[in-house]
């Protein structure tokens, strides 16, 4: 079975906090996990004392535990995939934000298109 | 005078009115609302209640009494029992001889304090000795006076008025720069610790010299002796070098070095406190928000692997936060 390193809500209504759990991927979502190895606060906070309104999310990791469940084949799920390559232990999955351009027209329609042009 | 309320005649003659098809909208009866027939409320006076107890208060405040009526400023406006000699300037409630109103520090006072440790770079433990305030007062004082100094560098506005007022009523305590003052109250107090309420008995040998430091290891191995755990350690050395023939000049200089010596550690080890949190912690800036990531060692679970400061929830264990009786609001502040 898949062992998947993936995120385990507990928190309260509108306030959410997860460990960060190593376990079979075919485990209820707060199942007791093979190993809990950190945790996710995505709730961004300001500093005390600081008004300046940047804010920030606390995360704790055992680092070593991830990059050895990472070593052995375990699968990040895609939230924990974005913080691993953050600390440089995933190779960072980036969208194409490129803009899309359409795929070129089959060569029959254009063939015939053109002439149709040339008699308006 | 009660509200005037339409008799029926004119309300059926503007209802009668209305029987007429128009376009206009004067012709809905609500000239004046329908609840207002069906609650009529009094506007009758209440009945002036002028009880004993409120003629025997006037007669009072009018006779014996007149001189309580205005407030002197800068005393205290207390009741003076019958049979005391002396004047009463202490007791708000002079039958209760245990409730004492104590003086509280002035503003005039505080913004010495402020002045002596900000402007002049004392250190909060030598003018908390040299004055007779308690550290955590001083400690106090200096940080609700630089919030004031800000409001006012804001053009906020302040209840001085308020202040004053109050001030003016209550029994108050002043210092001078140029005059010898009296302190405010005792400084040197030992907080009680839950170990040292303990009965024990420690035998031991009569020529034994048995000193506070061993009486603190009776009751814990841990547990500091007491001349060691009072707010100001220095002054007690400072007294033994008097005893020892020290000129009292040399003491206190002396006093003062080993005060700025105990702070500059204080603030050296919360230095080293926040480097070490910052050694353990990578910060990563997305476009939104920091990213903090604090290494921690999520092996360090305790014996049964259920510690309370192992990482993250708890599974299989109530959490507590909702239940009756326990601290929601915080309880320090960070």
């Amino acid at each position: 079975m898949v062992v998947k390193i993936r995120l385990a809500r507990f928190g309260r209504r509108n306030a959410p906090f997860y460990n960060i759990v190593v376990a079979h991927a075919r485990t209820a979502r707060n199942s007791r996990p093979l190993e809990v190895i950190g945790t996710y606060d995505p709730i961004p906070k300001p500093d005390p004392y600081d008004d300046s309104g940047r804010l920030h999310k606390d995360i704790k990791l055992d680092t070593l535990r991830a990059k050895y469940w990472i070593g052995v084949g375990a699968q990040p799920s895609d939230t924990v995939w974005r913080l691993l390559s953050m600390l440089g232990i995933m190779e960072p999955k980036y969208r194409n934000t490129e803009p899309r351009t359409p795929p070129p027209m089959p060569r029959e329609i254009r063939g015939d298109s053109k002439p149709q042009d040339e008699k308006n | 005078m009660p509200p005037r309320i339409p008799g029926p005649s004119t309300v059926s003659s503007a209802l009668s009115r209305c029987t007429v098809p128009s376009a206009s909208s004067r012709c809905q009866p609500q000239q004046w609302p329908a609840t207002q027939s069906k609650a009529s409320f009094s506007t009758t006076p209440a009945r002036p209640r002028f009880t004993k107890i409120r003629r025997v208060f006037r007669n009072w405040i009018n006779g014996p009494g007149a001189v309580f009526r205005n407030h002197r400023p800068g005393g205290t406006n207390y009741l003076q029992p019958p049979n005391d000699v002396i004047r009463n300037v202490d007791r708000p409630f002079p039958l209760n001889p245990h409730f004492k109103s104590q003086p509280v520090l002035d503003d005039r006072a505080r913004e010495f304090i402020w002045s002596k440790i900000i402007r002049e770079g004392e250190t909060v433990k030598a003018v908390s000795a040299e004055l007779g305030v308690d550290i955590r007062r001083v400690a106090a004082i200096v940080r609700l006076k630089e919030v004031e100094k800000d409001w006012i560098a804001e053009g906020k506005k302040l209840a001085k008025p308020y202040a004053r007022a109050v001030l003016g009523m209550l029994p108050t305590h002043t210092f001078r720069e140029d005059r010898r003052n009296e302190p405010f109250e005792p400084i040197n107090e030992l907080h009680v610790h839950p170990y040292t309420t303990k009965q024990i008995f420690w035998p031991t040998s009569e020529s034994r010299h048995f000193t506070r430091a061993d009486a603190a290891k009776a009751f814990h191995p841990k547990l500091l002796s007491a001349d060691e755990r009072v707010p100001h350690p220095e002054l007690i050395q400072m007294e033994k070098e008097l005893l020892q023939g020290r000129p009292l000049w040399d003491a206190s200089v002396r006093f003062k070095e080993s005060a700025m010596e105990s702070e500059r550690k204080a603030a050296d080890k919360q230095l080293a406190k926040a480097a070490l949190e910052e050694k353990f912690t990578t910060r990563v800036h997305s476009d939104r928000f920091e990213f903090r990531f604090k290494q921690i060692n999520s092996e360090n679970v305790g014996p049964k692997g259920r510690a309370r400061h192992a990482v993250g929830w708890r599974y299989g264990a109530p959490y507590y936060d909702r239940s009756k009786g326990e601290i929601k609001i915080p309880t320090s502040v960070p």
